[in-house]
C-alpha cells in the first residue's frame, strides 16, 4: 500500500511547488505594493502573510532580474543595524505590471474555484 | 573565546564564503558582481541580528546555499534575463560562454555551440568565395587511403581530390544556415535549461 501512496505525494509535491514557483513573481511584486522592503523583510512578509517559504538564496536574482525589467527600482540606505541595506520599490510600469497580473490570477483563481466547488461535499 | 574574538571569527566566516561565491560571479560585470556580495553581505548581517559568532553566521549562510548554487542561480538569472532581450547569435554565443565555467553541461554547450557556427562559417565562406575561386574554395579528400577532409579557402591548390565540386554552393549555402540556426536554437535552449536546473537546485 505505501509503495502506491509514495508516489502520489511525491508528485502533488512537486506540483506544489509549480504552483507556488508561477505565483512567485506575483507575490513578490505584492508584497512591495504598499512599502519599500529589504530581501529579508520580503521574504519574511511572504512567510508571514502567504505562508511561502522559499530557499533564500533565489529572491536576489529574481529582484535582480525584475530590475533589469524595469518593474522595481533598488536604492541602498544606512541603516541603524550597522550595515547599509539595500531596499526594492515597485517602479510606475511594475505597478502596472501587479495590476495585470492580480487581474489575470483574479480570473484564474476565480474559475478553479467553480470547478471545485462540488468537491467540498465530497472532501468531508 | 572573548566576545571580541568570536565576533573576528564569524566575520572571517562571512568573508570567505563572500569571496568563494565572488570567485565564480565572473559572468557578471563587476559593479553588479560587487552589489551581489554587497547585498549578501547585509542580507546576512541581519540574519545573525547581532550575533557574530561563527555558529550564527554559518546557520545564516547555510540557508543562502553553497557559494557555488548561490553564484551559478544569481549569473544564469542575469545571463538568461539579458538574451530575451537580444538574441543575436553572437549575444547567445557570449552567454552561453558566460556560464561554461558553472557547470558541466556548460562547458559542453559551449563547446557544441562553438564548433557549430565554426562549421557553419566555414561552409558559407566557403560557398561565397566558391565562384570568384574555385581552384582554392571546396571541399576535398586528402587522400584515398585516409579520413582526411578539408572544408574551405585555402592559400595554395590542393592535391586531394575534390568532392561536390559546384554543388558546394547551394550545399555550402543551406547546410551552412541551417548548421547556423540549429546552433542558435540549440544555445537557447541550453541557457533556459541551465537556468531551470539552477532554480531547480534550490527549489
Amino acid at each position: 500500500m505505501n509503495d502506491q501512496r509514495e508516489p502520489s505525494l511525491d508528485e502533488l509535491g512537486k506540483w506544489e511547488i509549480q504552483v507556488r514557483k508561477g505565483g512567485l513573481g506575483l507575490a513578490v511584486l505584492a508584497v512591495l505594493w504598499p512599502e519599500k522592503l529589504y530581501g529579508l523583510e520580503i521574504l519574511r512578509r511572504l512567510h508571514s502573510q502567504a505562508g511561502m517559504s522559499i530557499p533564500e538564496g533565489t529572491i536576489y536574482p529574481l529582484l535582480s532580474r525584475m530590475k533589469a525589467e524595469g518593474l522595481v527600482d533598488s536604492e541602498w540606505v544606512e541603516a541603524d543595524a550597522g550595515h547599509p541595506r539595500k531596499y526594492y520599490r515597485l517602479t510606475a510600469p511594475g505597478r502596472g505590471r501587479v495590476r495585470e497580473m492580480a487581474q489575470s490570477w483574479r480570473a484564474f483563481a476565480t474559475g478553479l474555484e467553480r470547478l471545485l466547488a462540488p468537491l467540498e461535499g465530497a472532501s468531508k | 573565546m572573548s566576545p571580541n574574538t568570536s565576533r573576528d571569527a564569524g566575520q572571517a566566516h562571512l568573508d570567505t564564503y563572500l569571496h568563494q561565491i565572488q570567485r565564480h560571479l565572473g559572468g557578471l560585470p563587476d559593479a553588479e558582481a560587487r552589489e551581489t556580495i554587497a547585498e549578501l553581505r547585509s542580507h546576512v548581517l541581519d540574519k545573525v541580528a547581532g550575533d557574530h559568532s561563527v555558529r550564527a553566521i554559518e546557520a545564516a549562510i547555510e540557508e543562502l546555499g553553497s557559494p557555488r548554487e548561490v553564484a551559478r542561480l544569481n549569473v544564469t538569472e542575469r545571463v538568461a534575463a539579458e538574451l530575451e532581450t537580444n538574441r543575436s547569435p553572437w549575444r547567445v554565443l557570449s552567454a552561453i560562454g558566460r556560464l561554461a565555467s558553472l557547470s558541466a553541461y556548460g562547458v559542453f554547450a559551449f563547446l557544441v555551440s562553438f564548433s557549430g557556427y565554426a562549421f557553419a562559417a566555414a561552409c558559407l565562406i566557403t560557398a561565397a568565395v566558391k565562384p570568384f575561386n574555385p581552384r582554392r574554395a571546396g571541399l576535398w579528400r586528402q587522400s584515398e587511403d585516409s579520413y582526411s577532409w578539408m572544408l574551405g579557402v585555402t592559400d595554395h591548390t590542393q592535391t586531394g581530390r575534390e568532392l561536390l565540386g559546384w554543388w558546394i554552393v547551394p550545399i555550402g549555402l543551406g547546410l551552412g544556415l541551417l548548421l547556423g540556426w540549429l546552433t542558435w536554437r540549440f544555445g537557447i535552449f541550453s541557457v533556459r535549461r541551465m537556468r531551470r536546473t539552477a532554480r531547480g537546485g534550490r527549489a
